[in-house]
């Protein structure tokens, strides 16, 4: 099937993937009529426990696994086909790299199985490392590399022949929070350019922050799926955050909800709390800028 | 991190159009990165050690006659062209894969448009052109060696005609033909050719058996098996197919040939230390069967690698 512009950037119809079980072995369904869409321009998390399903849906979808059932399609093309991975861009769990490369020589070396070659390449690798911040390191071998520098490698890797499609594996797994903050801002640049982005992680504040959308699995199936906004609201309850607030301005706010009635009534009030990342890292960035 | 880069432009148009199906660029940037890899590795400092071993040759054992020197000098430098040939052509090709695969690496090439087959090839072009490279320089320190040794000999063998007054024209021809014999000739060329394609051989297999092996200590054991038994198919011919019609022998001989490579085909190194010469068809023979197990392996290992669930 041609592609269209309409077209869905990921689109899984009744995956099914079975493990089959060696020398007695019971076969394992790792996952089980799985279906999504995943539309151009979103950025979609596919969250669950460990065992559920996530990477094998996503090594499906990039051709890395084969389907036992149903089919998962990218940008319309099959993704069993070579030529649907032209546009995707995939960064695995826990990314290793050719040790003895430089972080440019890595660029250049995926750049050329994209096809990219000569002073383009060149310049979209210097594009890539400034983007993720790697410039200093950029002659430095992958092998000296921190955890977080590894990651970030992987996304300039991954987004080193401008796909429209990049899939992320816990792209923040391992990685300090200041790095996992770099990486979730990085992810924020990509959806305003409008790269689709299909990311799993283990960090769901983070997530929260970053998906339109997102698909919650469990022992290989879907459970809920949906946008953010309307899968976490809670119908029922309204929140409202006042700044310096009086007591007697709260006293007359629980006041006025009693005198109400018909249900409606005050569960909770109090000093809303800060995340403990957003604490460590004004922590963190204070220390730095202290620093001689 | 700068967020001033260009923008990737997602209205650009899909890249359908610019996809080749096979792509010798692609495969050439696998092998280049291979060869960068297991050069980065120090695997050639193996062509140091045969640097000191050939000049050790050459020059520790004067007492021999001229003949016997330039021959011994010459068999312990095809045996450690031979070592390095066979060694790395099965270690480094069990290693790459499975290594490939543990690190993820393989994850994030196959992930862009590398067609599975691409890959193998590249891999194994890249052990290739490191074996080829590694054994053109131990050629050429072994030609040189060899050149300078065949002289010094000669002209002490002269020397020594003269010293016992029997330098005549005919003596010192016959002696200057005798060291040319054991001396530098194009089929020392031939029989480093004949270890390139043996090496080439017994990648394509290493390359095979990676495909569908648990652990690179199975490859390496396995692919050392089957060449060791690859070197002596003659023998296992006549024991085991003895008393089998003709026709049984042939297929029976032909199935062994297949699923284990038939190394004696490439043997000629022996006679050409003992100063024998190719002939051009013996060449053009070893060469077709090398091309023949070679393709006939990739195309098996990608049949097998392309199911892999990887």
């Amino acid at each position: 099937m041609p592609p269209s512009a309409s077209t869905s950037a990921v689109s899984v119809e009744n995956l099914t993937k079975v493990f089959k079980g060696h020398l007695g072995r019971k076969s394992f369904v790792a996952v089980r009529e799985l279906s999504f869409t995943v539309a151009a321009g979103e950025v979609y998390g596919l969250i669950g426990p460990n065992g559920s399903g996530k990477s094998t849906t996503m090594k499906v979808v990039l051709g890395l696994l084969a389907a036992d059932e149903g089919r998962t399609q990218i940008f319309g093309r099959d993704s069993t086909t070579v030529q649907s991975r032209q546009d995707v861009g995939f960064l695995p769990e826990n990314p290793y790299f050719y040790k003895h490369l430089t972080g440019m020589e890595t660029l250049l070396f995926y750049g050329r199985l994209c096809g990219l070659g000569g002073g383009r390449l060149r310049a979209r690798a210097r594009e890539m490392l400034a983007l993720t911040g790697l410039e200093d390191a950029a002659e430095r071998r992958v092998g000296g590399y921190s955890k977080g520098m590894l990651q970030r490698i992987g996304l300039a890797q991954a987004l080193i022949h401008e796909p429209r499609l990049l899939v992320l594996d816990e792209p923040t797994a391992g990685v300090d929070p200041a790095g996992s903050r770099k990486i979730r801002d990085l992810i924020i640049e990509f959806k305003q350019r409008g790269i689709t982005v299909l990311v799993t992680s283990h960090l769901l504040e983070q997530l929260q922050e970053v998906c339109d959308r997102v698909g919650i699995m469990s022992h290989g199936r879907m459970v809920r799926e949906g946008r953010l906004d309307e899968l976490i609201a809670v119908e029922n309850q309204t929140e409202i955050v006042l700044e310096e607030a009086s007591p007697e301005l709260l006293a007359r706010i629980r006041a006025l909800v009693a005198a109400e009635g018909g249900g409606s009534r005050v569960l909770q009030m109090g000093n809303p709390r800060t995340t403990l990342e957003r604490l460590f890292l004004k922590a963190t960035d204070d220390t730095s800028s202290d620093a001689p | 991190m700068n967020g001033e880069a260009t923008a990737p432009s997602p209205t650009r148009p899909p890249a359908a159009s610019r996809f080749v199906a096979f792509s010798p660029s692609r495969v050439w940037t696998l092998a280049t990165a291979t060869v960068t890899q297991l050069v980065r590795m120090k695997i050639l400092v193996f062509l140091l050690v045969f640097a000191a071993v050939v000049v050790a040759a050459g020059f520790v054992f004067p007492v021999m006659n001229p003949e016997q020197q330039l021959k011994l000098l010459k068999d312990v430098s095809f045996g450690a062209l031979q070592i390095f040939a066979i060694v790395i052509a099965i270690v480094s090709t069990a290693l790459l894969l499975p290594r490939d695969l543990e690190d993820r690496t393989l994850y994030t090439i196959l992930s862009k448009p590398v067609p599975r087959v691409e890959y193998l090839i590249g891999k194994l072009l890249g052990v290739l052109l490191l074996i080829g490279g590694g054994l053109f320089v131990m050629d050429a320190v072994l030609s040189a060696v060899l050149w300078m040794r065949q002289n010094m000999v000669l002209d002490a063998a002269i020397h020594s005609l003269e010293h016992e007054n029997k330098a005549t024209p005919e003596n010192i021809a016959a002696q200057t033909a005798a060291v040319a014999k054991q001396g530098l000739t194009w089929a020392l060329h031939a029989g480093v050719l004949a270890i390139f394609l043996k090496a080439a051989v017994v990648s394509a297999l290493a390359l095979l058996i990676s495909c569908f092996a648990s652990t690179t200590l199975f490859t390496i054991v396995t692919t050392f098996c089957l060449a060791i038994v690859g070197h002596g198919q003659q023998m296992l011919r006549e024991y085991f197919f003895h008393g089998f019609s003709a026709v049984g022998e042939k297929a029976a001989s032909s199935a062994l040939a297949i699923i284990c490579p038939d190394l004696g085909v490439f043997d000629i190194v022996e006679n050409i230390i003992k100063g024998a010469q190719p002939s051009g068809a013996d060449l053009l023979h070893m060469t077709f069967m090398a091309l023949l197990y070679v393709v006939g392996y990739v195309a098996v290992a990608h049949l097998v690698f392309v199911e892999k669930e990887l």
